[in-house]
């Protein structure tokens, strides 16, 4: 399938046709998030694009949208997180003390049997419970909206775990060999998804989006032109538990 | 009525030395239970990414809470110039300053990287309710500390009053920090009230009297020096009407949960159908640990030593098994995700969660215990804390 | 961290050569860091050697020396503005960034089985000076201690230098007095 790339504003890449089978989004009238400059490369389109030698700012929120109508196997996000930060190389935790940074959810009504199932991960909101209980502030958002742990300050207290309403956190129950050169995590040290911040720093998408095939969209939630918030804006999305005023910077459809 | 009169325990004694011994040995133990635990991982614990906090923050908060309440006798001393308490303010500092280290060495102990303790020193976020918490528990061993001199120090003892009411003041808010740790927990349906913070401030008083009556009973009997009815009898009586205060609290903590809908499941749960949970509630806390020592402090045994200590150890025993229930019950009742759906997933999401504490745990919080009793042996021997009688003709004000 | 710390306690030599008798490892770490001026001449057979990799010749980011003196904080500083900050720039403007992740990459040493050697291993590059040295790293309990796959850069470490056996003494090149003449920065300042 051929999908026409919009070119958003100023610095954003030049308009092209990619060849691209996974980005065939629902919602047809709105171009795909972006383009393919080599492969398993992709670069999404920002209006406010930033170089590697800059900070992180505000001005970006990076956030994601998940079709739960979408028939895709989330499991596949599963896997591709897990491969993406080497998790699953502990080798003496119980299975309740094992990492997971994204869960497949099955959510039921009782009354009506309606179920769906749908990807559960860190919903890095905009006031995180995590960080505002974390005494050393290793729970910490990045001014472009992502949540993640600072392990070289995180002492092990968990109490973000307590504090977080998604459930989103795990602790690292024993030693650790073998971890990913992008992801450290070690022992005693309280850990999440990160929206794969190493890969969006390199102009790629998280590692769940791209597996999604198209059922999860990454971009900035700031900019009213990304195609996230053109979807947002025309068919709205939920946020779980929004009822706590957290603002997630994850949004799903169909919950 | 007769002089009062402060003196060391002999340290150079068999006894002593026996003491001594035990605790430090409880207290290694507990060391090396930590040791243990932090060299392999958590992994060799009950602790899981469901059941965050374990039995050693039972210990640890249990001590802590008991720490601001031990130093009840001093303050209603100082600050409410009740002579009766006046032998007794030394002691409860002391006793302050000892059951906080022992709980804080435990949740030091229990970090997953105790070896960053300089970090949670240098860094902080001021938001958290831990990080003022950091800062209380310092606090408090300070303006205890200045208060314990001004109590020792003869020339200074006209501050003590001052002293007494800042030491007041700092332990109200303290254990109002250590409530608003679980009070403010707005995702948990088991944490979520402002009912906790005055709750723990009316625990402190209970477990912290008990820890003292028990405390002081114990050395005045080891030490054969004489303790009078006239104290005894007036703490006892105070206990009570501690005991009761908690349980009055229990009860108002659960009917309003019991009346919103949003808490009705989880108090349902720890009431009836929580298992171990509901059985600690019921059986320790409720009618071992407050309803048995009530009709033991005041029904015909509330003259009868042993019966006295008894329940003072009923009531330690119940308000361990009451922080069990807040603490390990309220997390493993599943928080909802979904409101009013049912929910399931690879990660214990729907399910309550599973928890039996290992010894490793067990171990560490008594080592807790340990190291807050051998500080007091150490201290009752080194310094003045104690009277050297508190017969009732020395105890009682109005004797001749 | 611990090139920054300048213990002049004011040891004689004596005192430290009976104790380098006793204690080889520990204080001769110690006296490493504590100001190598106190090591005579005539001390060279003393003590543990340390064997350090040949450098191929390609430089890093900065000249060797102020590398060995410098590197902490360089980590600490590139931690800090990666993770915090979102700063992922090239350090020298293009080859190399001032990652951990690069520095493992570079620097990563294989054994007689051509595998890299792990954090346990004592001729890892990193362990090999701070056993020496006697200073903890905590860095690999969290980071990949061997680069993944192949390794892209290796183009700080010679690997001729397989016959690694540091910490044992008198089997390797260098000592004491070596050491304080490859990283003659570490006792002229920072008092």
């Amino acid at each position: 399938m051929t999908i026409n790339i919009e070119n958003e504003k100023k610095g954003a890449m030049t308009t092209t046709n990619v060849e691209s089978s996974r980005r065939n989004f629902i919602f047809g009238s709105v171009a795909a998030a972006g383009l393919t400059v080599a492969p398993g490369m992709m670069l999404y389109q920002t209006a406010n694009a930033r170089s590697q030698s800059e900070k992180a700012t505000s001005k970006v929120r990076w956030g994601m949208l998940v079709d739960t109508t979408k028939d895709v196997d989330w499991n596949k996000c599963v896997d591709a997180c897990n491969n993406e930060h080497g998790l699953g190389n502990e080798h003496k935790s119980r299975d309740d003390q094992k990492t997971q940074y994204i869960r497949v959810v099955d959510v039921k009504n009782k009354g009506t049997g309606y179920s769906i199932s749908l990807p559960v991960m860190c919903q890095h909101c905009e006031k995180p419970p995590c960080v505002d209980v974390c005494p050393t502030g290793a729970s910490m958002k990045r001014p472009d909206g992502i949540v993640l742990v600072d392990r070289h300050r995180c002492i092990g207290c968990r109490y973000c775990m307590m504090a977080c309403p998604y459930k989103a956190r795990s602790f690292v129950h024993e030693v650790l060999s073998d971890q990913k050169e992008n992801t450290p995590r070690g022992k005693g040290c309280v850990e999440s998804c990160n929206m794969c911040v190493n890969r969006i720093d390199n102009g790629q998408e998280p590692a769940c989006v791209e597996a999604s095939d198209g059922a999860i969209i990454f971009g900035d939630l700031n900019n009213p032109e990304s195609p996230i918030s053109k979807i947002l804006a025309k068919h709205g999305g939920k946020q779980i538990r929004a009822d706590l005023k957290l603002n997630p910077g994850v949004h799903y459809q169909g919950i | 009525m007769k002089k009062l009169h402060f003196l060391e325990v002999e340290g150079n004694t068999k006894g002593f030395f026996t003491f001594l011994g035990l605790f430090g040995l409880i207290s290694l133990i507990g060391i090396l239970s930590a040791y243990y635990m932090e060299h392999n991982g958590h992994w060799v614990t009950g602790m899981n990414n469901q059941i965050i906090w374990g039995t050693p923050h039972v210990f640890a908060i249990f001590l802590i809470v008991a720490a601001s309440g031990a130093l009840n006798i001093a303050s209603i001393s100082s600050v409410f110039s009740k002579t009766a308490y006046k032998p007794l303010s030394r002691l409860s500092g002391i006793m302050a300053i000892s059951l906080l280290s022992g709980g804080l060495v435990v949740l030091l102990l229990d970090l997953g990287r105790p070896d960053r303790l300089i970090v949670a020193m240098t860094q902080f976020n001021l938001v958290s309710i831990f990080t003022w918490n950091i800062l209380l528990y310092t606090g408090f061993m300070g303006i205890v500390g200045v208060y314990l001199w001004t109590m020792m120090d003869r020339p200074y003892n006209k501050l003590t009053k001052k002293a007494g009411m800042a030491a007041f003041i700092w332990r109200l808010i303290l254990t109002t920090g250590t409530g608003s740790i679980f009070g403010f927990l707005v995702a948990r349906e088991a944490y979520d009230s402002a009912l906790l913070a005055p709750m723990f401030i009316i625990m402190s008083f209970s477990f912290g009297l008990a820890f003292f009556l028990l405390f002081l009973m114990g050395s005045y009997k080891y030490t054969q020096r004489e303790l009078g009815d006239y104290i005894v009898s007036r703490l006892k009586n105070l206990l009570g009407v501690f005991v009761a205060a908690v349980l009055y609290f229990v009860l108002v903590y659960h009917l309003t949960n019991l009346y919103s809908a949003d808490h009705r499941d989880i108090t349902v749960f720890i009431l009836t159908g929580g298992g171990i949970y509901t059985f600690l509630f019921w059986v320790v806390q409720i009618a071992l640990g407050s309803l048995v020592p009530l009709f033991l402090l005041y029904g015909p045994t509330g003259k009868n030593r042993a019966m006295i200590a008894l329940a003072a150890a009923l009531i330690i025993l119940g308000g361990m098994a009451q922080l069990y229930v807040i603490i390990i019950g309220g997390q493993a009742f599943p928080m909802s995700l979904f409101p009013g759906m049912e929910v399931s997933s690879s990660f214990y999401d729907g399910v309550i969660a599973s928890y039996a504490p290992s010894l490793p745990e067990i171990l560490l919080g008594l080592g807790g215990v340990g190291v807050t009793l051998l500080l007091m042996t150490v201290a009752i021997a080194a310094l003045k804390f104690m009277p050297a009688s508190l017969a009732d003709e020395v105890a009682d004000p109005h004797s001749k | 961290m611990w090139l920054h710390l300048n213990f002049n306690f004011g040891f004689n030599s004596s005192f430290v050569s009976k104790s380098l008798k006793k204690l080889p490892l520990t204080v001769a770490g110690l006296a490493f860091i504590a100001g190598i001026n106190t090591v005579n001449a005539n001390q060279d057979g003393l003590g543990p050697k340390i064997t350090i990799p040949e450098s191929s010749g390609e430089s890093c980011i900065l000249p060797s020396a102020e590398m060995r003196r410098q590197h902490p904080d360089l980590l600490k500083h590139d931690r800090i503005q990666t993770l915090r900050e979102g700063v992922r720039a090239k350090a020298d403007g293009g080859k190399l960034d001032g990652s951990l992740k690069q520095c493992v990459n570079c620097h990563a040493i294989k054994d007689a089985s051509s595998k890299f050697v792990r954090i346990d291993n004592d001729q890892h590059f990193c362990v090999s000076c701070h056993k020496y040295a006697a200073v903890s790293i905590d860095c690999f309990q969290c980071h990949r201690d061997i680069p993944e796959g192949d390794g892209e850069f290796h183009a700080l470490t010679n690997h001729k230098g397989i016959n690694y056996s540091n910490i044992v003494p008198g089997t390797s090149s260098l000592t004491i007095k070596d050491m304080a003449n490859i990283a003659p920065e570490v006792i002229s300042d920072d008092n």
